[in-house]
């Protein structure tokens, strides 16, 4: 796993111009692919798919395939409803996008056989009978912008990343643009971090460019523990090459020498395919020595998780970096002043520094055009639980959940009732139905206790009893304390003991009345953010149903105590 | 049952299935091999992949393994063992023959997940990073997502995902990894009902 071997034909690139040469010599490529006359069949390959079956459909179609057409081995769309899918393209008409399908199905789908397992026609007019996909509900209200190439471009393919306009920030950062024009765009772009606090990308920047300590670095948060989201993932497994970009316009702009991305070790795809990505762009010396002939030496390190939720907070990422226990510190000092190797370090999410190359394209004028007042651009979402559809969507900021819920997922799956949606992971309370309709950026839903996050949303319906549900968002963070601070260590198992003894219908009122104390004291007391919301999920639920742990009280919720189990 | 595999994992593997290893040092040596370093900070990230890479290829982190890697990084073989414990992905221990994983995520949870972790204590007898008696299959609750949401509750069976799955299901699954038989195919499990448009 430590090397991915980079693709043998590339060869380094010394300057400018030869930069401009390989970059036109990828779009006549790109061009040739989909105005040429072969014919383009594409298959739809991320973690998502893969457990369905889209290794063999992308194995079969390259042996039954492989001299009739073009073969290739794309991400993922995001709609996991259709995996797995395949494209084709054939000369003189618009892809077509099939599925969901199985190996079986290829020979037919190619010959034509089977215009019922059609989707839709990818990016155009409706062909024959087939609508365009543009039209589905799944992609009619999304405005894909960082995702815009998921589905599209082969991921282990710079040169189709570069076609599709990969490193045209970073070629502008590096000969085009001073790092205080840079900045300028980002900050009136004023991106706010998608990690989950939304703290302007552009001060942190400014900081981190004023710091006078050496060397600097830049590092990506791609570690994603929380148990419910997979954007990050998915957006290193569709497009490796605009987190590249991003870290790498950070580092130039900051004046960094080294950036990192630190991935969560569980998602081996994406590690792969980043890797992939960073050895292909080293090769033709994006990284390195000396790039591009500018003078700039920026190096580059992948280090991966190891399965602990608390890394994904910054301090404790870096010591995670460092090779210790990750246990977050008191601040300040500010990671800015002194993080990695108590040096100046910029750490920003994976998501936040996917929307740079755009910003530093298009300008920060563009950007802030979108969204709402306070929270500008598209924000990834992910929805889970009795849904129609599933996957991984991109929206504009603003958007109401309703509109989310039940246009682009398609509402609750057939027999369903919704009861209430689960935000922020386990750092907010819980929504009902009357609050779908606030649009929803970073500060809309604290008034009624939701919140934005990582853009996670966890549906439940009626299957689901709260109390228990309380309890499991409870005991994960107990699981997941890193045990650094007493209040955090010792309040979460006081929580889920009273929670238990509740559930087990041995608890009395009082019990409500502590768990508000208990959990009052763990907020203000613990050291990190997962201490000072650990009870926040809870509460939320006490609030919005507060019947349903009256109930427990009188009835409890189970008949029988759990055996112990640590991660339960 | 929607029966989900990846590619190579359909024929009938043979009984048991080779997930348990030793870890013969010399292994452990070679793959460290690669790991290079010019000064002392870099040793020191580079301890963390190490011991994932040995994780990942034996399935568990040996005390020898352990040892070896502190001495190629310059480190004490206690500090290792501090990370070792901290980390939910290492194991200190072997893993069975077989190793499901239990997605324990939130929206595997909320459609219903509790079962199948409930099923394999109380039915099994096995708490999480356990191994059965018989040592023929090691069970890890993941608190995280496996990715397939729309397949919730998902388990994974060496590299097959399966879901949504029933707490009947999940005993019928083990019940056949634990006789070693995984020749699903013969059963005529079949790609079963799919999400809709
Ligand atoms: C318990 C905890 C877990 C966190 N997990 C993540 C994570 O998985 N990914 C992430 O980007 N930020 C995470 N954060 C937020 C980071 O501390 C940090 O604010 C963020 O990476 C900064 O990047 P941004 O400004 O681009 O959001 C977490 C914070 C806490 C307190
Ligand atoms: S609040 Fe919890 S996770 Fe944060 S430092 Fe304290 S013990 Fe660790
Ligand atoms: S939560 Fe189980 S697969 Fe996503």
């Amino acid at each position: 796993m430590v090397h991915a071997r980079p693709s043998e034909h590339l060869t380094r690139l010394e300057t400018q111009a030869d930069y401009v040469a390989f970059r036109a010599q990828a779009q006549a490529r790109w061009k040739d692919l989909w105005e040429g006359s072969r014919t383009v069949v594409s298959v739809g390959v991320g973690s998502s798919s893969i457990a369905k079956g889209a290794l063999d459909v992308l194995d079969t179609c390259r042996a039954e395939l492989g001299n009739a057409a073009v073969v290739r081995e794309v991400s993922g769309n995001g709609a996991f409803w259709m995996e797995p899918w395949i494209e084709i393209r054939r000369p003189g008409e618009p892809p077509v996008v099939y599925g969901p399908l199985q190996a079986a199905d290829v020979t037919a789908v190619f010959n034509g056989e089977r215009d019922d397992l059609a989707v839709g026609v990818r990016n155009s007019e409706p062909l024959r009978n087939i609508p365009s996909l543009n039209e589905h509900p799944f992609f009619r209200d999304q405005l894909q912008i960082i995702s815009r190439n998921a589905g599209v471009i082969e991921p282990d393919s710079i040169e189709d990343a570069i076609a599709r306009g990969a490193y045209d920030g970073y070629f502008k950062v590096l000969f085009e643009m001073s790092a205080e024009e840079a900045i300028a765009e980002v900050t009136a772009a004023n991106v706010r971090g998608r990690g989950g606090g939304g703290f302007p990308a552009g001060i942190k920047w400014e900081s981190g460019r004023k710091a006078r300590v050496t060397p600097k670095f830049v590092v990506c948060n791609s570690h994603e523990g929380e148990p419910n989201v997979y954007k990050d993932r998915h957006l290193h497994e569709c497009d490796p090459h605009r987190i590249l970009e991003g870290i790498l316009i950070a580092c130039v702009v900051c004046g960094a020498e080294r950036g990192y991305n630190y991935i969560g070790g569980e998602y081996p795809l994406a590690i792969r395919r980043f890797r992939k990505a960073v050895a292909d762009a080293e090769r033709i010396g994006l990284i390195g020595k000396n790039i591009l002939g500018t003078g700039h030496d920026i190096a580059f390190r992948i280090r991966t998780g190891g399965g602990a939720y608390i890394c994904g907070e910054a301090s404790a990422m870096m010591f995670s970096v460092m090779g210790v226990r990750g246990q977050p510190r008191t601040k300040p000092p500010r990671s800015v002043e002194e993080g990695l190797w108590k040096r100046p370090t910029i750490a920003n999410n994976t998501e936040t520094l996917a929307n740079i190359p755009d910003i530093i394209v298009n300008g920060g004028e563009w950007y802030a055009g979108l969204g709402t007042e306070g929270s500008k651009g598209t924000k990834l979402m992910t929805v889970q639980g009795p849904l129609a559809r599933h996957g991984v969507v991109e929206v504009e900021m603003g958007m109401t959940l309703r509109k989310l819920f039940d246009d682009i997922y398609g509402g609750m799956a057939e027999g369903r009732t919704f009861k209430g949606v689960q935000t922020g992971g386990v750092s907010a309370g819980p929504l009902k139905d009357e609050h779908l309709d606030i649009p929803v950026d970073f500060d809309s839903l604290g008034d009624v206790g939701g919140m934005l996050g990582s853009g996670g949303w966890v549906i439940f319906d009626e299957s689901v009893n709260v109390v228990d549900f309380a309890r499991y968002l409870t005991a994960f963070n107990r699981y997941e304390s890193c045990s650094k601070c007493v209040p955090c260590r010792l309040g979460n198992p006081a929580l889920v003991e009273i929670l238990d003894r509740i559930r087990f219908g041995r608890g009395s009122m009082d019990d409500l009345t502590l768990i508000q104390r208990t959990s009052k004291h763990i907020i203000e007391l613990s050291l990190c953010g997962l201490g000072q919301v650990a009870p926040v999920p809870l509460i939320g639920m006490i609030e919005h149903f507060p019947e349903d742990f009256e109930h427990a009280v009188k009835y409890g919720t189970m008949t029988a105590p759990p055996l112990p189990l640590a991660a339960d | 049952m929607a029966h989900a595999e990846s590619a190579h994992a359909v024929l009938p593997v043979p009984a048991p299935f080779t997930g348990r290893q030793d870890v013969d040092p010399e292994v452990v040596r070679e793959l460290l091999s690669h790991f290079t370093f010019d000064d002392y900070e870099e040793a020191q990230e580079l301890i963390l992949s190490a011991l994932q890479e040995v994780n990942e290829h034996f399935g568990w982190v040996s005390p020898e393994a352990a040892q070896i890697v502190a001495e190629h990084l310059n480190t004490t073989v206690n500090r290792v063992f501090g990370l070792l414990t901290f980390y939910a992905d290492f194991r200190t221990e072997p893993r069975g023959h077989h190793h499901m994983l239990i997605c324990h995520g939130m929206a595997c949870y909320v459609m219903g997940s509790q079962a199948l972790v409930q099923e394999m204590q109380g039915g099994f007898g096995i708490d999480d990073g356990e191994t059965t008696a018989d040592e023929q299959v090691s069970i890890q609750v993941v608190n995280g997502c496996l990715g397939v949401c729309d397949l919730a509750p998902v388990v994974k069976l060496d590299d097959e995902y399966f879901g949504p799955v029933t707490a009947e299901e999940l005993t019928s699954l083990l019940n056949r990894a634990i006789g070693g038989q995984r020749a699903m195919r013969e059963k005529g499990v079949s790609n079963g009902p799919r999400p809709t448009k």
